[in-house]
């Protein structure tokens, strides 16, 4: 945390991204950024898929990110924004959220009111350090925001691959990493499968030590000649095999689910 | 000053608020005459007469107890304006009066009229009595007895009248005086930016947000015409429309509504202001608000359009409940039994209905608190 906060405040200017729905607030933020002497503003972005995009193309070392967004929120937003291999760092601005800015005391993460005063603003972009994944995941249980995220970020390289939670088939645990299938291939994320589990209850079904399937996507149940329990899913041909230990919850879970 | 039309009475000279009822009211009298005849049954039962007497023993005592208990009411009623001018106390004290002095003088022309029938006819009759103090004074007993019951039924029941009607009123005061302070904060925030890109914008939405919260700071009873009302939430998306900007559509079908009928403030505001919160901010390419409103005979409805999101969560729909629900309470409030509040919930499309009559059309006398600083903008 204190390197991330020396490289801050450094004698190059800061590259601040501009994330909020609204025109006035976008409009307002940049003109008193502009006024602070070692911002400068490199973009603005008017939702969170938005601005992955944008940090992606501009890498900025700060992003403003409005709480409250249509599609995913500010808190989901700076989520995704933690996997990135040099995540920027974060303020989150809010009208007014109370299960929000609790979190945002209980987490020490920086964060302005709106309508915001030029030197709150001027103090927050000083102090502002990027955040770590675990203090990001608490954040969102806290506030009830982004704590069910509506996409799965998946890392190439530098680059980030978001994939909609309603388009994953399953998870599957390997040696080292968390392969998610998904309608559009596979990719490799970084994430523990118990966590996934907890997340995404009760769309996606454990049915194996290492496999999350999502009921969405059950088609059959099959058993093959060994006595072996067996899903077919309606999309992809393969078939996932239910272990012994967990088929009678998960055969529940299917069940009712529909 | 923008006083509410009535104040709340301070236990003098609101007759509406006087604990005695109106007994000149047709219920009122049809209760009397009812009570009059089951007391009348139940005295003749107690005298255990014998079964050939008991028949002329009640027609007696019923035709007593109703002379009695109908020029009670009258008394009272002659009265009334007079007692709900008096403290609670000198009241009480002058009705129970009141009540026994008729009591009284019925008795004491009842034992004339018996003094009558036997100068006339030489025997006493059954029917009326004979003996003057044997006859007036256990009346004079039990009129004070029973009258100070009575009153004392009356006054008890009153207050608890008195208090739901209080707790509602607070209930609905506590819903609606909620400003949403997401709603004032981004709007503040909104003017910020305004203030030095667009000052005229700027000050044209505060001049709208003061008109909003006016309205909103009002009497929660307060009724305003149809007209208003639209303007109020014209208002309310004009604020709207500076934040959401072009992914805020809202189509007003609003020409055939009878412009100056009578309904409570607030009631198309927060229909929209549920339909952008819910509907339009939480999709980002925004969409589109319907706002219809049609006579249909003597019945005004109104709707609210507006899509909902693939996604809704648990808070947002418990606030929109909430909403619903005030509203309710209000046009219950304002048309008992004759509104209704209608829901649909299909196809993407969120529909919020609201049916309650026509009321006092044209210049409509003893309109409450109207708000006074909505005026219809050109």
């Amino acid at each position: 945390m204190d390197e991330s906060k020396t490289t801050l405040v450094g004698a190059e200017k800061l590259r601040a991204l501009i994330v909020d729905d609204e025109a006035p607030a976008r409009e307002r933020l940049r003109r008193l950024l502009e006024e602070i002497d070692e911002v400068m503003v490199v973009g603005e972005a008017v939702n969170g898929m938005e601005a992955l995009e944008r940090c992606a193309a501009l890498d900025p070392d700060l992003v403003l990110l409005d709480v409250r967004m249509p599609g995913m929120d500010g808190v989901e937003t700076a989520r995704h924004l933690g996997t990135l291999e040099e995540p920027p760092a974060v303020i989150f601005t809010t009208a007014y959220d109370e299960y929000a800015l609790a979190a945002f005391e209980t987490e020490a993460v920086g964060y302005l009111l709106k309508p915001v005063r030029r030197e709150k603003l001027a103090r927050a972009v000083r102090h502002a350090a990027r955040l770590a994944a675990p203090q990001l995941t608490r954040l969102a249980e806290q506030s009830q925001l982004g704590r069910r995220r509506t996409q799965v970020c998946a890392r190439l390289g530098e680059q980030l691959r978001l994939v909609p939670v309603e388009d994953v088939l399953y998870f599957n645990a390997g040696q080292k990493y968390v392969t998610m299938r998904h309608r559009g291939g596979r990719e490799l994320i970084d994430e523990s499968l118990r966590a996934l589990e907890q997340e995404f209850a009760p769309d996606f079904i454990r049915i194996h030590r290492n496999s999350l399937v999502a009921r969405r996507y059950v088609h059959s149940v099959e058993r093959s000649a060994e006595g072996h329990l067996f899903l077919r899913l309606t999309e992809g041909e393969e078939t996932l095999q239910v272990s012994r230990r967990h088929a009678a919850e998960a055969l529940r879970q299917i069940r009712t689910g529909h | 000053m923008s006083a509410p039309a009535t104040a709340p009475g301070n236990g003098r000279g609101d007759e509406r608020d006087f604990f005695l009822p109106d007994f000149c009211a047709a219920r009122a009298v049809l209760a009397i005459v009812l009570i009059a005849a089951l007391l009348g049954f139940v005295l003749a039962l107690a005298r255990q007469s014998t079964a050939d007497g008991f028949w002329f023993d009640l027609a007696r005592t019923t035709a007593f107890l109703l002379w009695a208990g109908l020029l009670c009411a009258a008394v009272l009623c002659r009265a009334r304006p007079w007692l709900a001018g008096k403290a609670l106390q000198p009241g009480i004290a002058w009705s129970l009066t009141l009540m026994v002095g008729t009591i009284a003088g019925l008795s004491e022309v009842v034992y004339l009229l018996g003094r009558l029938w036997t100068a006339r006819l030489g025997s006493p009759s059954a029917i009326l009595p004979d003996a003057h103090w044997r006859f007036v004074l256990p009346n004079i007993l039990i009129a004070t007895v029973v009258g100070a019951l009575a009153l004392r039924y009356f006054y008890v029941s009153q207050q608890w009248r008195r208090s739901v009607e209080l707790e509602a009123r607070a209930r609905i005061h506590a819903l609606q005086a909620r400003i949403r302070p997401h709603f004032l904060f981004n709007s503040m925030n909104t003017i910020a930016a305004l203030t030095r890109s667009n000052p005229a914008q700027a000050e044209e939405a505060i001049e709208d947000l003061a008109d909003l919260f006016r309205v909103s700071l009002n009497d929660a009873r307060a009724q305003i015409t149809l007209e208003e009302e639209v303007e109020i939430a014209r208002t309310y998306q004009r604020i709207e429309q500076l934040r959401l900007g072009d992914r805020l559509q809202v189509r007003w079908n609003v020409a055939d509504l009878p412009p100056r009928s009578i309904v409570p403030s607030l009631l198309l505001q927060p229909l929209l202001e549920n339909a952008i919160g819910h509907g339009i901010e939480p999709l980002p390419q925004g969409g589109i608000v319907d706002v219809r409103g049609r006579l249909d005979g003597a019945t005004i409805v109104l709707e609210v359009t507006n899509p909902t999101p693939a996604r809704t969560q648990s808070p947002s729909r418990r606030g929109n409940r909430m909403a619903l629900e005030n509203i309710r309470q209000r046009m219950e409030l304002a048309f008992p039994g004759r509104a209704a509040v209608e829901v649909d919930d299909a196809e993407g499309r969120y529909t919020v209905r609201l049916r309650f009559p026509r009321v006092g059309d044209g210049p409509a006398p003893g309109t409450p608190a109207r708000p006074d600083g909505v005026t219809p903008r050109s």
